[in-house]
């Protein structure tokens, strides 16, 4: 059981929690996730870290409110316990001497960046962040991330499926801004990662993409979050999440996201009636 | 008897003592061994299957108390009892049996217990027939074997509401030295329970939120009520073992920080939990499986009340199960009671070599499971969505014996043949979990990623670390890897007197 410091909602959808977690927050690295089951009848969902405080023995998770797990996380308050938290899981993202980097974050990727940032950028690094939301006010914790950022942008589409060309424009011109510029970094929605993976593929500028699929263990011991990178199947949860975005088989990694989306919509509706009749 | 003696010494001596003591001798002698040979054995009360397929509770329903007395006398007392030569973790079989035939339950419990911590268990998911009960002495007589696992069980579900028997908790005394066991399943409940038993002070690190390892994710509770295992995990803690769950040696806390945190001896018993596939094409399709998904999804996260619980299960009409072993049995049956119309086994040897324990074939069977022999796919079929439609199977047959001494199965040339199928479950075995003993600097590891361990002691080949269970043996039974636990008690025990 891991009790819950603070849950506060930065935007719209997104909700930030700090959880009592001292192990973790002792050995968490930028780029890990953990676990989370929120209550003794829950699933276990991969959130990734988006801090920690080694002092107060607390982490931070990051998450869009979406599915009845993260639902039930939105819904809980400060002095609350969790079910548990595992980790941290996965291999930490690599922090060395890349001179230039950016990273492309949108939705809980803002958040799940920033440790990955400051690391970075305590090793020299020049970092530039492309935010990545739906308009301005989707924006959160841009000051935490301006600190340790050497540039802050921002990329706004109306929804999913409007045009990449900001996106692309932005990219491509950062790129002729800054020459150097070797590595990027993407957190975020599925369509973002395999969007900017697409994008630096047509400049051959490496791309990392945090993929988050389906988990049930987390650790190895299932194959749910199978992904086939240039040809060969990983498992995401002990061999990434992080990979190079164009090996991913994108389709393949789309699909396999949506499993479960008839049952996913069937526990939310039992969910929300089950909230309903308790008011 | 030898391989017994190999951690018991003088057992041989202690079961004949038990043996000459009155009690037993007056109750040989109140019946008749020509009387005990005419007593039939005692079938397992169970759910019929028709209803059975519609529920997940436990198939076998245990023995009455008058059934449990009457299979008791079966036993003939016999001078040279092959049952605990057969068994792994060398169980006073005869003792307990005439215990229970003495109606001195409490007794049959405590002698059970004093070799074996978690005897609901393997009383109901040990291969009793190819150990304890193949040596029964009344197979040679012509007859049935005593049913030593359908008693064991009786005697521990009988007492399972006592409170905690003739054992001392109090007795941890942390100057003895701390020990780390990583992993809660049968190998590390059993070395954890057997060094708390010593006097060691011993913390259980379980990477799940649950503890019971293969025992909680892996086995259906139609075999397995989780009552069952919570209460037999309930009377390890109550032995003064810590059980830490969430807690993954190797990322939560590394070896190292645990060494430093003053735990001076390490057990790993990290279980077999790598899912093999195949690595054939389409396998990452919608609808092909792990069995170790399929069955975690279903049996850890309680998928089968969903959406009262909220992990979901595949749904799914026609199931294909590749796979022989009790893995694959516990993942056919659950796709039966999950409601497919269709739950078919795919195995590429043939029925006799087919590594399930003989009741969980005849249970399958029972409940409708077809059984496809000599055949194994070679691709799945994918519709435009990246869902699962079919499978082509290819036949095969037995050639030469090959290193595991089975028959290697050979492909028939022009054999495909296809099926549909709208769910695959992978069951071809597990190899050891490499999360954490990949990364301990020193351990020598054998061919399959297995923790290579001297087979008398378990010791690695790190002074003081210690392995045992599948992460040694890759996917093996509950029994051997209790017996491993065990041997490493004992030798950590030994380990630490000379620190």
């Amino acid at each position: 059981m891991n009790r819950i410091i603070l849950n506060e909602r930065l935007v719209p959808n997104i909700f930030h929690l700090v959880v009592e977690a001292p192990e973790i927050a002792s050995s968490a690295r930028p780029g890990q996730f953990v676990m989370v089951i929120p209550d003794e009848k829950g699933e276990r969902i991969p959130l990734n870290v988006a801090d920690w405080d080694k002092s107060k023995g607390t982490i931070d998770l990051v998450f869009m409110n979406l599915g009845v797990s993260t639902r039930k996380l939105a819904g809980f308050k400060t002095g609350d316990f969790l079910e548990g938290v595992a980790g941290p899981l996965g291999r930490p993202a690599e922090v060395v001497d890349f001179g230039q980097v950016l990273l492309v974050g949108g939705c809980y990727g803002l958040a799940g960046l920033y440790p990955l940032a400051r690391e970075l950028k305590e090793r020299g690094n020049q970092i530039l962040f492309l935010a990545e939301a739906r308009s301005r006010a989707y924006i959160y914790w841009e000051n935490r991330i301006r600190k340790v950022t050497d540039e802050f942008l921002t990329a706004f589409r109306a929804d999913c499926f409007s045009s990449d060309k900001d996106l692309e424009e932005i990219i491509l011109g950062l790129k002729s801004w800054k020459p150097q510029l070797s590595r990027v970094v993407v957190m975020g929605c599925s369509y973002l990662l395999f969007t900017v993976s697409e994008i630096t593929r047509k400049i051959g500028l490496k791309t990392r993409v945090n993929l988050n699929p389906l988990m049930v263990d987390g650790t190895g011991m299932c194959g749910a979050c199978r992904v086939t990178v240039h040809g060969k199947t990983y498992f995401a949860c002990v061999d990434g999440p992080e990979f190079d975005g164009h090996g991913v088989d994108w389709q393949e990694y789309f699909s396999r996201r949506k499993a479960f989306l008839s049952q996913e919509e069937l526990a939310l509706v039992h969910l929300v009636k089950k909230l309903d009749s308790q008011e | 008897m030898k391989k017994t003696e190999l951690f018991e010494p003088g057992l041989t001596e202690r079961l004949s003592r038990e043996r000459e003591k009155d009690w037993r001798k007056n109750l040989r002698r109140e019946i008749s061994a020509q009387k005990r040979l005419t007593i039939p054995r005692h079938k397992m009360p169970e759910q019929p299957p028709a209803q059975r397929i519609r529920n997940f509770l436990e198939v076998n329903l245990g023995y009455s108390l008058e059934m449990a007395k009457e299979e008791a006398q079966r036993c003939l007392d016999c001078g040279n009892p092959g049952c605990v030569a057969g068994c792994p973790v060398a169980i006073d079989i005869p003792t307990f049996i005439k215990y229970i035939e003495a109606g001195e339950l409490d007794k049959a419990l405590d002698k059970i217990r004093e070799t074996n911590g978690l005897p609901a268990i393997c009383g109901r998911v040990c291969p009793q027939e190819v150990q304890c009960e193949k040596n029964c002495n009344l197979v040679k007589a012509g007859k049935e074997p005593v049913a030593i696992g359908h008693l064991e069980r009786f005697v521990a579900d009988y007492l399972s509401l006592r409170s905690e028997l003739n054992i001392e908790p109090g007795c941890v005394n942390s100057s003895r030295g701390k020990i780390a066991v990583v992993g809660s399943g049968p190998s590390g409940l059993t070395v954890a329970a057997d060094l708390a038993r010593l006097g060691y002070q011993v913390t259980v690190f379980e990477a799940l939120h649950v503890p019971g390892g293969v025992l909680a994710y892996g086995i259906p509770e139609f075999r397995l009520p989780r009552e069952i295992l919570h209460s037999e995990i309930n009377f390890i803690r109550s032995l003064g073992v810590e059980i830490k769950t969430n807690f993954i040696v190797g990322k939560t806390a590394s070896p190292s920080d645990l060494r430093e945190a003053g735990y001076s001896a390490f057990f790993l018993g990290t279980g077999a939990g790598l899912p093999g596939f195949m690595n054939i094409p389409g396998e990452n399709l919608l609808g092909v499986y792990s069995a170790n998904e399929y069955l975690t999804r279903v049996n850890l996260m309680k998928a089968f009340r969903f959406p009262d619980f909220d992990t979901p299960a595949p749904a799914a009409r026609k199931v294909a199960v590749i796979g022989g072993g009790n893995v694959a049995m516990d993942a056919v049956r659950t796709a039966l009671r999950l409601g497919a119309a269709e739950a078919v086994i795919y195995y590429r040897r043939s029925r006799a070599e087919m590594p399930a324990r003989v009741e969980e074939i005849r249970h399958a069977e029972e409940e409708g499971v077809v059984f496809n022999f000599l055949t194994v796919p070679v691709r799945f079929l994918g519709d435009e969505k990246g869902r699962l439609r079919g499978m082509v199977l290819q036949r095969l047959t037995l050639g030469e014996p090959d290193a595991s001494g089975r028959p290697r199965p050979v492909p028939v040339p022009g054999s495909e043949f296809e099926v549909e199928v709208d769910l695959a479950v992978v069951a071809i075995g597990q190899s050891p979990n490499p999360l954490l003993v990949k990364q301990v600097d020193g351990l020598k590891l054998g061919r399959w990623g297995n923790v290579e361990v001297d087979s008398e002691t378990m010791a690695s080949s790190l002074p003081g670390v210690y392995a045992g269970g599948d992460a040694v043996r890759g996917g093996a039974t509950v029994i051997l890897a209790m017996g491993d636990g065990r041997r490493a008690a004992k030798a950590i025990d030994k380990f630490l007197r000379k620190c």
